[in-house]
Parts: C-alpha cells; structure tokens; sequence
C-alpha cells in the first residue's frame, strides 16, 4: 500500500495545481473543446493552458503556439489530438518539464500496425521524460472534490466517495447524472483506455489513499496484471471496500485446451474465483455495482447473515423477504422477549412475523424510530431492511387538518421530516449495525432526501435492498478470510 | 531430482505431450494426492495376478500418453469380478491405444459421489485451480470453482463451499460426510505442481471419487506437458 496519496503517479492527474491543453479550439462542437469547457465549468482553480498552432485565444484563455512557450511547466497535459501528433507533442511536453498526462487521442494499439508504431513512439517519448499518462484512448479524469473535470459532459453530480476506475469511459460521464438521482457522487473516477502506462491497478493503489474515497468500484473488462491485481486487491479491500462489475466472462472466450479443466476455465468463472480471493465484491449489473458500493461505503459491516425486514405494506416486504431467500439472507422469527418490547408500538391483533409486517401504528415516529430500534437491539439479527413510505403530502393534509395555513404547514413538514430524518441515522448509527432501506418513492421525495442526504441507504426495491445487504455479508465473510491469510499462501 | 521432476523429464525426453494415467498418478501420489491403488500389466495372466493382488472388481484401462480421453477409444472395462472377466478385457483395452506403457489394472472405488479438480494456466493468472462436481455431468452442469495459486486451507474450503454441489459433500444418502480438509489439501497440492514445475502445463483429475466412508481417491488423471508433442 502506498504511504501517501502523493506517492501515486495518478495523484497529479486527479489534482494538477495547471494543466496545458490540447487540441481545444473556439468550436464548440469539438471533442478537445467540450473537455476544455468541461474543465472550465467545473470552476477548476488553477491556471489553464490551451496549447494551438493558430488561436491567440481559446475559450477566452490566451493560447500558446507552443507548449515550450509557457511560462511554467504544468503539472498535467491533456492531449485531445489527431494520433499522429501526439508522440511529437508527448515529446515536447517532456521538454517543458510536464510529468503527468491524459492522452485521449485513440487509434494506437487498437488500430493495426500503424497505430502500434505510434504506441511504440509514444512509449519511447514519455520513457525519455519520464511522464506518467492515463490512456491513449481514455476520457480521463473527474475529481470533482478538485474541481478537475478532463471528459467531455459537465459534471453533474455532487462530490461523493466513490472511486472509480473504469475501462469504458462512459461508465465515468454517463453516470454522472446517474449517481445524482441517489445525492452520490464520484471522489475520483478515472477511464483508462487502452492501459498504455498507467492501468486499473495503479488506479485502485491511488484510490486505497485517496482520502475522500470511501469504496472503490471497478468496471472490468480484462485485468492485464492479473497477479498484480490480485496482490494489491487483497491488501487495500479489507481497509476500502472494491465493487467490481466484469463483462468480459462470454463463454465464447474459452481457450483451446487439451484437459476438462481448461475446457471449464470459462474467464467467468475464473474471475469469480480471482475476485472471491481478492476479498472483492462482484456485481452483475452497473446498478448493482453503485447499489454495492453506497451500501459498503455508508453501513457498518454486518457480523452474520441474520436480517429483519420492517414494512407497513405487505407486498414490499414479502418481495424483499423473497429476494433474501435468494440472496441467502435469513430471516429468523421475531423472538418472544422482542415482540414484548414491540407491544406497545403495535395493536394487539397484529402477527409478528419476519418481515415484520405492521399495518398500523399509533404514531409514525414508533415505526420510524421506536421499532427499528428495538429490532437492531435483538442479538438475533445481524442488519435490517426498511421500508420507507413518508409521502411529504400526507404530512402537509395532516397538518392542514391540524388547522395549520398552506404555508405554515408546508414549512412546518420540511421541518418535521428534515428532524425525524436526523433522527433515524442517529437512531441507526448507534445501532452499529447496517439498515438498508428501501422506497418505491425516488429522491424527488422530500423524506428519501433528506434520509438519503443524512447517509441512510434507499434504494428503489426490495430487491435490491436485499441484493445490497447480501454485499455486505459477503463483503464481512471475504474481509475475513482476506485479514487470515497472507499472499501468497504459506509466507 | 526429485520423483516428480524426474518423471516430467522422462516424459519430455521421449517428447510426449502429456504423462500417462500411470505417471500422472505418480507425480499427484508424490504431491500428496490419494489415488486409486493400481499397477501396470505387460499380459493377460499378469493382469489377472494383479487383479487377486489388489481384490475384486478391478478396471482395466489402457494406458498411453496418448489416450487423454479414455472412455470415449473403449480403452476401458470396469467392475470387472473376476479372473475370467479380466482376461477377456484385456485384448480389447489393449488394442485401443498406440504407444501402449501396459494396461492399467485399478481398483475400483465404491461411491456415487464424484468430483473434479484440476491446474489450468492463465496468461493474466498464471496457475489456477479448479474443483467441481465430476462426473457425466461436470460438462453438462459446470459447476466449478476457481482460484489463482497458491492456496491455504482457508481459501481452499471457500471455494469448495462456493460450489452448488456443495450439499452433497455432507452426509448424503447413508454415507458419510467427505472429508473436506482432504479435498483442500488436494487442491493446495494442484496448485503446488503448477508452481513448482513450469514444464506442467494442465492437469485434470477427473473423477475425484468418494467412498462410503467419505475418503478421496483420485480415480484418473492426466498431466499436460508443456513443449511436448500434442498429436
């Protein structure tokens, strides 16, 4: 493990204190020009560069003919440039002092002979300096914590904690706006294109010491230092959770072999078994991997498999008991001295069973918080799943028929569910044990959030209420077995 | 030199492109693997000697580097009960194989349960180890489990706990629970030969049988070589 974020290579690319670019211009419809604006509207403090053979001016910037004309020598360069300039360009970076770049350009290795002599260029060019560089054929960066933006979409979404390295850089701009639909964001997100110099698992070595990435999710569609992955997977995921989402696994990618056992070796299979070892979480879907990685980042890790699911609506909570059955979860009956403890919150007629089904309470602030409470407080179960149902109008109709005006009564529910939702985190941080709730209401819900603002988790479905708390089970029983054992085996 | 390494080198020697059942067993029996007890018979009385020796019902296999799938050339005869049934098998096992080493005569093992295991090398991963459900139905089901060597006990049972099959290795219909600590030991060993000997290039066992009791036998095998003829 790195000792400090300043060690990593990557740590100039995420925060350059100046960045030289290239291949923007003053047409908006270029890719170079969406980066640069890009980077511009992200508020980026530092001082910017662009670099043209023509322009005096870029985007309102002063532009220089040439990068050995700056008057410094910045930390980062960003190349969105017709393929075969760049190796020159790379060249005279290295003249001007530059160390670190993004080259975005494509048609490399990717791209025949031709392409693999300009590689072999472009390789030479930053070995002779020294320059460490994501790409070629990558999108970069985006740390918004930096105000660093190098892809071509605006940043939409807040600062979060989520570290990504991704080999599709859609993955990284198209989530943007995805991640904010839930208030989560990208720490860091890197796309690393074709892995030239810096790869996945130098990006994963960064992201274990990025100090505002709490778990770390990967998009995977081939690991290059399989060995190396794995070595540095199992020393960083005990301490920062790693989410991985693997496409690669068509059976269609069997190798020829002479024995069964090289007919099985199906790369998906295999990668199950690397990522089990690694102590990494697998996702089957891209939903899934940001459902994990929220969940990992804001529970604490659960002791065993032992859930207990609260609704006041039957159908989501026999969905979500269903998914658990599936997942593996159990769901152990409400002991006696538990339903004693629930009594008073519940009318005497109800069943208690798991999901603990109540179709009415007295007072909604028992369900929100009296019960949940007694529930984590039961040694029988290891987390909870909850579902969450507090339509701001209800609230708003109760108050109003509680002789409040309009105004005062809208303000008043903001109050009140910005407080109850206070109080549920508070509620369940104490419990010290993971809730993970879910809501057919989205975040254009004023109750979902501000839960989700305040770190409760709230996902869309019972299912993947139950798929996320399953992640975190598998993520304690892998954390352990991680921490046993030394790599390799029997040092 | 140690056995193992000797025996790879007589087969490269003689470039052959995978070791026999015969030696395959040999070097995963000196790597710590249980296997079936066996011997190799020149003809047919001493095949039938053979047989008495190890006890009654044998199989008969042929055994050649070059037959990596046996049951399929009818290079095998199994549950044979007795001298006479030895003897009228051994001229067909026999004839089923060019490069002839001898015809295997092998215990045979009672169990229903089988397993597979076996060493593939990755070009990300390098050696890699599998354990599965064995058996007719290993290419039909795929259940297997996978992991980069080397291995500890600990991640060893993970992945045998990571099969669906995994049931199955507990008491199952009236006999005992197969013994899992000898099944990790097992795959530990796989991923030790891959390590230890780069001239290996795969290795199947297939199938793993447990017997009543629960113990493990390694019933066939075969050592891919590397660099070896592979016609």
């Amino acid at each position: 493990m790195l000792k400090s974020v300043q060690d990593s290579p990557l740590h100039r690319i995420a925060n350059p204190r100046s960045v030289a670019f290239f291949g923007a211009s003053n047409n908006i419809t270029s890719m170079g020009t969406s980066q640069l604006l890009a980077l511009l509207d992200m508020g980026y403090p530092g001082a910017v560069y662009p670099v043209h053979p023509k322009l005096e001016q870029v985007q309102g910037l002063k532009a220089y003919q040439s990068v050995l004309d700056l008057p410094e020598a910045p930390d980062l360069a960003v190349l969105v440039l017709p393929t075969r300039l760049v190796p020159e360009v790379i060249d005279q970076c290295g003249r001007r002092g530059i160390k670190r770049a993004v080259v975005v350009s494509g048609g490399f290795d990717e791209h025949g002979d031709q392409g693999r002599e300009l590689q072999q260029q472009l390789d030479q060019a930053a070995e002779r300096h020294g320059i460490r560089y994501l790409g070629p054929n990558c999108l970069g960066v985006a740390a918004p914590h930096n105000q660093v933006n190098t892809t071509f979409l605006p940043y939409e979404a807040r600062p979060g904690f989520i570290g990504m390295a991704s080999q599709s850089g859609s993955f990284v701009t198209q989530m943007f706006d995805y991640l904010d639909k839930f208030g989560l964001g990208f720490s860091v997100a890197m796309s690393v294109g074709n892995e030239a110099n810096l790869d996945l698992v130098d990006v994963i070595e960064y992201l274990a010491v990025e100090p505002h990435t709490k778990v770390i999710a990967l998009y995977v569609e081939s690991l290059r230092r399989g060995r190396r992955f794995l070595e540095v997977a199992r020393e960083v995921s005990p301490h920062k959770p790693i989410v991985a989402l693997y496409v690669g696994g068509s059976e269609a990618g069997r190798r020829a072999s002479l024995s069964h056992t090289g007919a099985l070796a199906g790369p998906d299979r295999l990668y199950d078994g690397v990522f089990r070892q690694a102590g990494v979480i697998r996702a089957r879907t891209l939903e899934e991997m940001f459902d994990f990685c929220w969940a990992l980042a804001d529970c604490p890790v659960p002791a065993g498999d032992r859930v207990v699911i609260q609704t006041h609506s039957g159908g989501p909570g026999a969905t979500a008991a269903d998914a658990c059955g599936r997942a593996g979860l159990q769901l152990p009956p409400v002991s006696q001295a538990t339903r004693q403890k629930l009594a008073p919150y519940i009318p005497p007629t109800t069943s208690l069973n798991n999901p603990v089904d109540v179709t009415y309470t007295k007072n909604p602030l028992e369900y929100l918080l009296e019960m949940p409470k007694v529930l984590l407080a039961d040694e029988g179960y290891d987390g909870m799943i909850f579902y969450y149902l507090v339509p701001e109008g209800a609230v708003k109709r109760a108050l109003l028929a509680m002789g409040l005006d309009p105004d005062q009564a809208a303000a008043q529910a903001e109050a009140m569910l910005e407080q109850q939702a206070a109080a549920i985190k508070e509620m369940v941080s104490a419990s010290g044990k993971p809730l993970v709730g879910f809501s057919f209401r989205t975040r254009d819900d004023a109750f979902i959030r501000r839960l989700q603002d305040q770190g409760v988790v709230v996902l869309p479905s019972g299912e993947r209420a139950a798929a996320a708390m399953a992640a975190l089970v598998n993520y304690g029983r892998l954390r352990s077995k991680v921490l046993a054992a030394p790599w390799p085996a029997g040092t | 030199m140690s056995e193992i390494e000797s025996i790879i080198e007589q087969g490269l020697a003689r470039g052959q492109g995978a070791l026999s059942e015969y030696w395959s067993k040999k070097v995963l029996a000196a790597a710590g693997v249980p296997v079936t007890r066996e011997e190799l018979a020149g003809d047919a009385d001493q095949a039938v000697a053979l047989a008495g020796e190890i006890g009654f019902p044998v199989a008969l296999k042929a055994c050649s580097w070059r037959l990596m799938h046996k049951s399929e050339a009818g290079a095998v005869a199994l549950n044979l009960t007795g001298a006479d049934a030895v003897r009228m098998a051994y001229e067909r096992v026999a004839g089923a194989a060019d490069e002839l080493e001898g015809v295997l005569v092998q215990e045979m093992v009672a169990g229903s349960r089988e397993l597979v295991a076996g060493l593939i090398r990755d070009p990300q991963f390098g050696a890699c180890v599998m354990v599965g459900l064995g058996g007719v139905l290993t290419e039909v089901l795929q259940d297997t489990a996978f992991r980069v060597a080397p291995l500890d006990l600990g991640e060893a049972q993970d992945m045998i706990s990571e099969l669906r099959c995994a049931a199955m290795l507990e008491r199952f219909r009236g006999q005992a629970a197969v013994d899992r600590q000898e099944l990790g030991r097992m795959l530990i060993a796989l991923g030790g030969l891959g390590l230890e000997h780069p001239a290996v290039a795969e290795i199947d066992v297939n199938p793993i049988i447990a017997d009543r009791q629960g113990r493990l036998k390694a019933a066939d095998a075969l050592v891919v070589l590397r660099g070896g003829d592979h016609a």
